[in-house]
């Protein structure tokens, strides 16, 4: 009567896994080389990102400017750098905030009463009712373009789909005989919730939110491209997209040099989120 | 069936007046009278006092929601600010555009996201699968706004291919079918993706599925069990999916609408922000939300009518 | 004549650890018109074996070495398109889940006319053809059934459904995957008749696969044994089953319980040396005094459910009005089919569930008014077991944490947990060693005896257990019984046993009482509702409850 068990933790397998997948190992490169450039911007551009210098404007890639000046004549490689910070830090920040208020409002409906459910079910609905665009807009018009509004668009965007996600397994998870056997034992609903229904709904919600991030990049982005997130002259992806944009025809590389980085952000991490998820989850493979 | 579609209109009525209720309370708190930020700094009072009676300002909450509230439910919106016009009459003229849009971003994710995903299944593991997976992948976490961009650029600007800017001319199907083919694949592309990442994981679980192996079993011909026996079942998420799809199309719509500089309500939206156009704001992402609520309530509609374990569930 | 020749036979499969040798030099014949028995328990091969004969075998699965012969052609070489065309008409398949086994979204009708794809004739002929399979699996009114789709079936419906599909091409060679293994009893009996008749008539030869020995020797000519991918045995029903010669025949014929023609306190597991068991005789049944105070008593207990997609207004009665009292160190044996309100009445009894009328009186006190505070004292003194012997374990807990769960409820601090914990192990028959183990790393038998650890945990006055051997098997589910047994008497506990297997309960209970749709039909000593059943009902349990095949003999 024995089982071969591997002594190797889960976690070393994984990584070994997750270096094994080519895309995988693309994914963190990328992912490290947009998270270094953001956090190193200082030291790898000398040029201010805000800094306007009418001289220069308008000037193509070179040597000096590695992708060119904006219409202020702006360094576009350090904005895109600086860029980066706003993007990443938005992008964290918001997703930890939309796990926790998923969480906790996914188990409430999930556990709690069928009224409380049922309200909050509509309340998701309705929520998610609004296309992503229309929410932004109507918000921006309540509280002006700034990147809390960015945050909230965020939030109230991930929070429906999250606490969708968690109150399906709690309610899964009710009906299952490892709860029943806890509640036959008379352990209490928050010892329940803490100890048997917590660690088994956590791990898949953060690899789906950690897949999540490209989408808060193209929230901020987008917003910040449409004048409702950052404000000028802070450095957003977005912004610089929008410079370019309206100087497309004669000077193309601002363009270039605002969409790059959003897509180089958003593959990697997909690529990452993919083969984290794969690694970590194979039953959930190719969803 | 009849109890099913009930209940499902039921929800949609509900969450529409919800979607009111929200709107409503966000145009009451906004900071500052609405009547002075329409009207701009140089108004006088005598001005300000007359729309405010006119756009119902002066009297209690509740009475300004039930006006709106009844309003919205019979189609009257209000007028808008600065050209007086009924707003629902505004908000009309721009939709055709945006949803004919829309329907060009659906006909591309479905008619190559299907096949797609449904060729990567039958041949899994496979390099066509591997490639597939990867452009899926890539379309899904590209920003809509930013290959719309990179579209214009390509394409339009420097190898001139297709034109770039507006509508095309009316009454010409021709040229505005010309115009629409970049906005439609910007809105659509990365749906594209996601239709064919569900598909090809819906048939995957499919064909694993116990009925499948029975229908093997029996020697049935696989063409007639992938395409008959998995994907009539696979395809019914992909449905409820394209529901929520239309809501994501409809914000990509904004940014080709805004990129492309064509009409459309997303257009409309966005200057009638600018421009503090509140009415507009309220009146057409209502008529959006509704719109959204529609289209989803008839994706479960015909998944109701497709499946017929839902079918006979109500 | 024979159908299916298969010779020294090798199966592997290669996985992420190498290798895996599934089936190793499997031999053995299907003559012609006859039913071939393969008896085996969980992770034998059944299932390799069938889908290499099937040409089914999974991606990462082949054929190492050997021959699969039929009716004369060697099968093992074939490409699928040949492959296909012998799937159908010559050999067709039975699976074991009727649940999943029709396609959901085409109808009957459809399904069974591409069955037909091959032939000529027009679609109101292939639907004539279908109509005539479908009277004669007794399906009622077999037109209307044909526009009909699979869900509107129930689930022994659907499972001749499936037969009828596969009896449909006249196939030579008809294999049955534990096909009635999730039906009912009585169900069973009636399933297993119709594939007989329909053998006969049709003159074909059925694989039967099966770990249930009793159905193996209730409906097969010849029978082969197999155990971890060999063949350990094969011959005529009657040698195998009368005279087993190999040792793991022996044992396993001697594990089932059926098999016990006295009651035994104890039963015999695999690690018995084969015939060396000798029966412990139970001792009668201590008549309570009169007067005495049972420990738990039900009085008219009745569970509704309402549902229904507006108001609710659909009302399933669970249980049905039921009473009964049960002393201390007693147990009584609950059993019916599955729907029969069984498990309802355990949990009403546990309070899990709510109960509409009547009243549960544990030790003087109402259970469904207790306060907060007795509550706690109930959970305590009554210890549930489920069904499910991995389910009702928290999946990412270890071992020592989930028998430890009831001490950290209760705020058991006076006791060394990591000793209490080893103690409760050893007794359970586990061993300290499992303690840092994950659920997924257990076999079934020691997943369960984790439960029955965790269960005795705080000492309780009465567990009561659902179907706590299902899914077990037949070697491990008499272990299991054992210690269930020699807990009980040992801790003088009262028990609750739910099964729909009255030859398991007939070992442990003193007495038992039968449900049917939420209703006690019968409760009586033990003794006596074997020797003298005095309800239908309870006759037609006994007889479904396929005997072992020691009693044909």
């Amino acid at each position: 009567m024995s089982v071969a068990v591997s002594d190797t933790p889960e976690w070393k397998l994984a990584v070994g896994r997750l270096m094994r997948e080519p895309l995988g190992v693309l994914g963190v490169l990328l992912v490290l080389l947009m998270v270094g450039g953001a956090v190193f911007a200082d030291w790898l551009s000398i040029y201010d990102p805000t800094r306007i210098s009418p001289r220069d404007r308008f000037l193509a890639p070179s040597s000096e400017h590695f992708l060119g000046t904006d219409q202020l004549g702006r360094d576009l490689f350090a904005r895109v750098l600086h860029g980066g910070r706003i993007a990443l830090s938005v992008a964290l920040a918001s997703t930890a905030i939309s796990l926790a208020i998923g969480i906790v409002l996914g188990l409430l409906a999930g556990y709690g009463p069928r009224w409380l459910d049922n309200l909050l079910l509509l309340l998701f609905d309705s929520i998610k009712s609004f296309p992503t665009v229309m929410l932004a807009l109507a918000l921006v018009t309540l509280f002006g373009p700034s990147l809390t509004a960015v945050v909230i668009v965020v939030v109230l965007v991930n929070v429906p789909g999250y606490a969708r996600i968690i109150r399906t397994q709690t309610l899964a998870l009710k009906e299952s005989e490892f709860v029943q056997a806890a509640q036959s034992m008379g352990a209490s609903t928050a010892r329940v919730l803490r100890v048997h229904i917590m660690p088994n709904v956590i791990g898949p919600l953060v690899i789906l939110a950690s897949m999540d991030i490209p989408v808060v990049i193209a929230i901020e982005a987008g917003m910040s491209f449409l004048g409702l997130g950052v404000r000028p002259p802070t450095p957003s992806w977005g912004a610089i997209l929008n410079d370019g944009f309206t100087a497309i025809r004669d000077t193309p590389w601002i363009a270039i040099a605002g969409g790059l980085p959003i897509i180089l952000t958003t593959l990697g991490f997909t690529f990452l989120g993919e083969t984290l998820r794969d690694v970590f989850d194979p039953r959930l493979k190719g969803r | 069936m009849l109890s099913y579609t009930l209940k499902r209109l039921g929800l949609a009525v509900l969450i529409v007046s919800l979607a009111m209720l929200l709107l409503f309370s966000m145009i009451y708190l906004i900071p500052g009278d609405p009547a002075a930020v329409a009207l701009g700094p140089r108004a006088t009072d005598a001005m300000r006092e007359a729309l405010r009676v006119k756009m119902g300002l002066d009297q209690p909450v509740w009475v300004q929601f039930w006006n709106f509230f009844s309003g919205a439910w019979t189609g009257d919106l209000g007028r808008e600010v600065l050209s007086d016009r009924p707003v629902s009459q505004v908000v009309m003229e721009q939709l055709p555009y945006t949803l004919v849009l829309i329907a060009g971003g659906i006909s591309w994710s479905v008619a190559l996201g299907i096949p797609l995903g449904c060729w990567a299944a039958v041949q899994r593991g496979s390099w066509a699968d591997r490639i597939v997976g990867l452009l899926s992948v890539a379309v899904i976490a590209v920003p809509s706004f930013v290959i719309a961009i990179y579209a214009l650029l390509v394409f339009a600007v420097t190898l001139q291919w297709l034109p770039a800017i507006g509508a095309g001319e009316a009454g010409n199907i021709g040229d505005q079918l010309l115009h629409l083919i970049l906005p439609s694949l910007a809105v659509g592309l990365g749906w594209v993706g996601y239709i064919a990442r569900m598909v090809r994981a819906s048939m995957l679980e499919v064909l694993e599925a116990q009925h499948i192996r029975t229908a093997r079993a029996f020697g049935l011909p696989e063409r007639m069990i992938t395409y008959r026996y998995a994907l009539t079942i696979a395809i019914l998420p992909t449905v409820t999916l394209l529901g929520v799809g239309i809501g994501q199309m409809l914000s990509s719509a904004v940014f080709a609408e805004i990129v492309f500089n064509r009409p459309g309500v997303g257009r409309l939206v966005y200057d009638a922000i600018l421009t503090r156009n509140y009415p507009l704001v309220t009146g057409a992402v209502l008529v959006t939300t509704v719109l959204f609520v529609l289209l989803n309530l008839v994706a479960d509609l015909i998944v109701g009518a497709l499946d017929p374990r839902v079918r006979s569930r109500f | 004549m024979t159908v299916l020749s298969i010779q020294d036979l090798n199966v592997k499969f290669s996985t992420e650890k190498g290798d895996f040798h599934a089936l190793k030099d499997v031999s053995f014949d299907v003559p012609e018109k006859t039913i071939v028995g393969i008896v085996g328990e969980s992770g034998c091969g059944k299932s390799t074996l069938i889908n290499s004969v099937l040409g089914l075998l999974a991606d990462n699965g082949r054929v190492d070495s050997g021959s699969i012969e039929f009716e004369g052609q060697e099968l093992t070489g074939l490409n699928p398109t040949e492959m296909r065309a012998l799937r159908g008409p010559r050999i067709s398949c039975v699976f074991q889940d009727p649940m999943g086994a029709l396609n959901p979204v085409l109808s009957v009708g459809e399904q069974m006319r591409n069955i037909q794809y091959r032939d000529t004739i027009g679609k109101a002929e292939k639907d004539a053809r279908s109509v005539e399979m479908l009277r004669s699996v007794k399906i009622p009114d077999p037109e209307h059934a044909l526009d009909r789709y699979p869900h509107e079936f129930s689930g022994g419906m659907k499972q001749r459904i499936a037969i009828a599909m596969a009896l449909m091409m006249r196939p030579s060679l008809l294999i049955a995957d534990e096909p009635t293994t999730a039906l009912d009893a009585t169900l069973e009996v009636v399933t297993l008749d119709l594939l007989k008749d329909l053998q006969k008539q049709i003159g074909c030869s059925i694989l039967f696969i099966s770990h249930h020995l009793g159905v193996i020797a209730e409906l097969c000519d010849q029978v082969a044994v197999m155990f971890a991918g060999e063949v350990v045995e094969r011959g005529s029903a009657a040698q195998v089953f009368t005279s087993p010669r190999h040792d793991y025949t022996r044992r396993l014929l001697e594990c089932d319980p059926a098999n016990q023609k006295e009651r035994t306190r104890r039963l015999p597991t695999m690690s018995d040396e084969p015939g060396s068991f000798v029966p412990v005789p139970v001792p009668p049944r201590q008549v309570p005094p009169a007067g005495a105070t049972p420990l738990i008593e039900v009085e008219d207990a009745q569970v509704h459910f309402h549902s229904g997609p507006f108001y609710k207004t659909r009302t399933t009665v669970g249980v049905g009005g039921v009473s009964f009292e049960l002393f201390e160190g007693e147990t009584l044996g609950l059993v019916g089919e599955s729907g029969s309100g069984k498990s309802t009445l355990a949990r009403t009894m546990a309070r899990l569930s709510h109960i509409t009328e009547g009243k549960v009186t544990f030790e003087g006190s109402s259970v469904h008014d207790l306060g907060r505070g007795d509550m706690q004292r109930l959970r305590r003194d009554v210890s549930v077991m489920f069904q499910d012997p991995f389910g009702s374990l928290s999946p990412r807990m270890k071992v020592r944490d989930l028998v430890a769960e009831p001490f950290r409820i209760h705020g058991v601090t006076d006791v060394d947990l990591i000793v209490e914990t080893d103690r409760l192990l050893t007794l359970a028959g586990l061993g300290p060693e499992f303690a840092t183990r994950f659920p997924h790393q257990l076999s079934g038998g020691q997943a369960r005896r984790v439960g029955v650890a965790r269960a005795i945990a705080l000492k309780p006055k009465l567990i009561i257990a659902d179907e706590p051997t299902a899914g077990l098997d037949v070697s491990v589910q008499g272990g299991v019984l054992n210690l269930l047994n020699e807990l009980r008497d040992e801790l003088r506990l009262a028990m609750v046993f739910i099964t729909h297997n009255l030859h398991v309960v007939r070992h442990v209970a003193d007495r038992i009482a039968v449900m049917k749709q939420g209703q006690f039909v019968e409760i009586g000593e033990t003794e006596t509702i074997f020797a003298r059943p005095q309800h239908d009902y309870t006759k037609t349990l006994l007889a479904a409850n396929l005997a072992g095949p020691g009693a044909h003999a």
